[in-house]
């Protein structure tokens, strides 16, 4: 059994669920979380000052634009974040390479901020109606 | 690859994104949560809090930076009182880009 956990837009949720469905796996759980990647949560369109380094938070590189040095002035050392959607399923060994596809092909937009999927190993699985162990109890 | 999940005191969260920003970590997901330790919870005079709010910051890093990231978190949400959390790791065998459909963090 693998449990994929993937960080996917908010918007792209349904169209996500529905290629998981009609792949026929629908069983998964849905969280709302914050969280960014090596951008450091730049969302918006704004030019990041080349002249700053990398090592500065995003807001500071952005060039001055009024809601940026809003942005700067009322937060100094604000840690961006973006809203995303977390999906958690756990599934059998020889389906996780078809999901993962499936989810790729559907989030994919091409921007950052696509998302992340993880694949991690479970050891054991119990469905609570039944106490069915393992590999019935995700079936 | 590893994935940490640390759950810390909501208030401390900020200092620990910057100072894992600093380190050169600024990927993490994080969401709110509530919990309990062994402590059951929290009792302040006759009102016992069963459950306390805390923040869960998730992220996954390569092998090698497991314990700078650890240590940098525990140093970061320590105040040296009950209720300052956990860290947990797990193994993670694949990371995919949805970007790029490209495998690897």
């Amino acid at each position: 059994m693998k449990e994929i956990t993937a960080i996917i837009r908010r918007d792209k949720l349904p169209e996500t669920k529905k290629a998981l469905e009609d792949l026929g796996y629908p069983s998964l759980s849905i969280q709302s979380v914050d969280g960014r990647g090596k951008q450091r949560g730049a969302v918006c369109d704004y030019d990041l000052d080349p002249e700053l380094p990398d090592s500065f938070c995003t807001p500071v590189r952005l060039k001055p634009t009024p809601s940026a040095y809003a942005l700067e002035h009322t937060l100094p050392k604000v840690a961006l974040f973006v809203p995303k959607r977390m999906l958690t399923m756990v599934v059998p060994d020889d389906l996780v390479t078809t999901l993962v596809k499936a989810i790729i092909k559907v989030n994919k937009t091409g921007k950052t901020g696509d998302g992340k999927i993880f694949v991690s190993p479970i050891e054991s699985a119990v469905r609570v109606r039944t106490g069915e162990k393992d590999g019935e109890a995700i079936s | 690859m590893k994935m940490v999940r640390a759950f810390i005191r909501p208030e401390k969260e900020q200092e620990v994104v910057l100072a894992l920003e600093g380190a050169g970590f600024p990927s993490l997901t994080k969401m709110p949560v509530f919990g309990r330790g062994k402590q059951k919870g929290l009792q302040v005079g006759p009102v016992h809090y069963d459950e306390l709010p805390k923040m869960l910051v998730m992220m996954v890093v390569n092998d090698g930076d497991v314990e700078k990231v650890v240590n940098l978190i525990h140093e970061k949400a320590k105040t040296g009182f009950v209720g300052d959390g956990k860290i947990f790791i797990s193994p993670v065998e694949n990371a995919y880009t949805v970007r790029t459909g490209e495998a690897g963090l």
